[in-house]
């Protein structure tokens, strides 16, 4: 903790950054916090509770974030992951940002399992992290921790994917049929950065704002084929739906799929072009026939 | 007084919907992430849960529906032929609303009514009969129905309000409605004279935040550093107003089912939607995500308490709850408090 206040402050006092974007303390466990002032920056803290993707804030969308001035921002492995993304797809211009990264432990989220203390388990989404540790990063802090343990992410898509298709219809329809369109996870998603979304159309309507469930399965499919060979897994979708939709688990089928036809893991590293962004001779296209 | 005990109160649901009634009350909801209760219609008593504490997505939708057709529409030779939905039609029950809910409802009966009398909204209005469980306790640190003029047990909106008790609920009568439902019902409700209304919302403490400052305050600082400091951390996701029991605004749009027939439907929107505002010439006057933020401050404490008296929150706490970025209203309610107070 004291790493990161220290790095912080240093940062604001050679005015290299203007901004610090971390997390703070605050009544319900702890928040995203925009440090401007050394005061600011030695309230800065982090744990297993800094579930955040910090990333989103670099969207070339958040103009108020913007104009705070050239911004650092901590960045556990997802979120270096996220930033990556952001640099790959020409939103961020490397050097127009600082990147903190942490060594990070793994998060914690409510659920109640042996282990851990105040009824918490690791996020399913840490069980099988690809890399916690960032190599994006102008910095590196924080210790590490034990290696997360739990059914994660993979076993829950890995038994919806043995249901017969008609059960995992099913699942996803009653899931759909809760959506009321307020589109939290498309705003807090630190990838989902396009200036007017598709389902903001409206001449024509591409897709039915209705929440029902014509408009709610569109909906949800385009999001999630949007972000194919793009999500960095980090989960913040999921965690704003208010009507708590397992998003996570379609997002990690589709990443799967990504995996296995294009050979392509979306890593902290912007120079390797994402599927979607390059054009490659030898691509299967068996999609086309 | 009239009580009634936990096994009457599943019975009363069974009874209800033997009888054709639509119920709906807080049940578990499988293959969801989030834990806990919503209020959904029952398909039998037993999926009644009354333990699990404040569901997240409020009551609303019972009266006002994510998505509800307005009419549809044919267009022939000679005419535009439209058709009106059915009125809803049959008896509707809310078993364990909380008051913060019920509440909510009859906030947003003011803007329904004003003008223009919104004849879908009061339909399903008029068939509800609402029972209301009050709160032993707040859900958790984010509640803060006590500051805006309600409570626990407020009876706000209610036909019937339970207060738990041993094995059971005493009952409360607040409406005819609430009068009638018993009287339908009275093998389920008994007498006992030994059952009193506890004190629930005794030793609340000092109000720590001033509405009528609040209101002073907001009216005189439109354009303030606040406002900007308080966006900050905000997405504009809007998750807030859709679990807000008060937010009524909505969007309207024409479905077209094919060139000549289609669908008007209404369907749940949000301030805080960066496109909420975007006129048709393209301006915007909302364009910065302060301004967003400021409306829906403004509208809950400044906008709407002076047009009908009140304010449009009930202080349920699930904006807090809700908000991925830690956003916090009864948070800014204290600081703006604490301003006007500062300066008179």
């Amino acid at each position: 903790m004291r790493e990161l206040r220290e790095l912080a402050a240093r940062l604001l006092e050679a005015n290299d950054v203007q901004v610090v974007i971390g997390w703070e303390e605050w009544g319900r466990g702890v928040r995203p916090a925009f440090a401007r002032t050394l005061a600011e920056a030695d309230r800065l803290v982090f744990d297993q509770r800094c579930v955040h993707n910090l990333a989103t804030y670099l969207h070339p969308r958040r103009k108020h974030i913007r104009r705070l001035g050239r911004p650092a921002v901590v960045v556990k492995g997802c979120d270096a992951r996220a930033a990556a993304g952001l640099i790959r797809d020409n939103q961020l211009r490397r050097e127009d940002v600082v990147l903190i990264g942490v060594r990070c432990p793994g998060m914690w989220v409510e659920g109640g399992a042996e282990g851990l203390p105040g009824d918490r388990k690791w996020a399913d989404r840490c069980v099988s992290c690809p890399q916690r540790t960032p190599t994006l990063c102008d910095h590196l802090v924080g210790e590490d921790g034990p290696e997360p343990d739990g059914p994660g992410l993979e076993a829950q898509v890995e038994r919806l994917q043995a249901l017969p298709m008609a059960e995992r219809w099913a699942f996803w329809s009653s899931a759909f049929e809760r959506c009321v369109r307020c589109y939290a996870c498309r705003e807090v998603c630190p990838l989902c950065f396009c200036d007017r979304c598709l389902a903001d159309k409206s001449v024509p309507q591409w897709i039915e704002s209705s929440p029902h469930q014509r408009g709610n399965v569109a909906w949800h499919l385009a999001r999630a084929l949007h972000l194919a060979g793009r999500c960095v897994g980090c989960g913040e979708c999921e965690r704003a739906c208010p009507a708590g939709i397992p998003l996570s688990i379609l997002n990690a089928r589709l990443q799967q799929s990504v995996r296995e036809r294009f050979e392509f893991v979306a890593s902290d590293d912007p120079s390797v072009p994402s599927p979607i962004g390059q054009f490659r001779v030898d691509d299967g296209q068996e999609f086309i026939r | 007084m009239t009580v009634i005990s936990e096994a009457d109160l599943q019975g009363l649901a069974a009874d209800l919907l033997a009888a054709g009634s639509t119920v709906w009350g807080p049940a578990r909801v499988p293959g969801t992430s989030r834990p806990g209760v919503e209020y959904r219609p029952l398909r039998e008593a037993a999926e009644l849960d009354l333990n699990a504490g404040l569901p997240l997505l409020p009551l609303k939708r019972v009266f006002l529906p994510p998505t509800e057709p307005l009419f549809w529409w044919e267009r022939t030779a000679a005419e535009v032929r439209l058709v009106p939905p059915a009125p809803p039609s049959g008896r509707v029950v809310v078993i364990g609303a909380r008051p913060c809910d019920a509440a909510g409802a009859d906030a947003m009966d003011r803007v329904m009514g004003w003008g223009c009398r919104d004849e879908l909204w009061f339909a399903r209005r008029e068939a509800a009969t609402l029972v209301t469980v009050a709160c032993e306790r707040p859900a958790d640190e984010a509640c803060f129905c006590a500051e805006v003029g309600l409570g626990p047990s407020h009876p706000r909106g209610s036909d019937l309000l339970l207060v738990a008790r041993p094995g059971g609920y005493a009952v409360e009568e607040i409406t005819e409605k609430g009068r009638a439902l018993v009287a339908a019902y009275p093998h389920r409700f008994r007498e006992d004279e030994r059952a009193t209304l506890d004190e629930l919302t005794a030793a609340e403490g000092p109000a720590r935040i001033d509405l009528a400052a609040v209101q002073r305050w907001l009216s005189d600082h439109f354009d303030d550093e606040t406002w900007n400091e308080i966006a900050l951390r905000c997405h504009g996701c809007g998750a807030c107003a859709s679990v807000c029991p008060a937010c009524h605004c909505f969007d309207i749009v024409d479905e077209p089912d094919s060139l000549l027939a289609g669908t008007r439907r209404r369907n749940w929107d949000s301030c805080q939607a960066s496109r909420f505002t975007v006129h048709a010439s393209g301006h915007n006057p909302r364009e910065g995500q302060h301004a967003r933020v400021r409306q829906r401050v403004m509208h809950k404490f400044q906008v709407f308490p002076k047009r009908f008296g009140r304010v449009l929150c009930t202080g349920c706490g699930r904006c807090t709850r809700a908000c991925p970025a830690g956003q916090d209203l009864f948070e800014t309610l204290t600081l703006v408090s604490a301003r006007a107070l500062e300066t008179p």
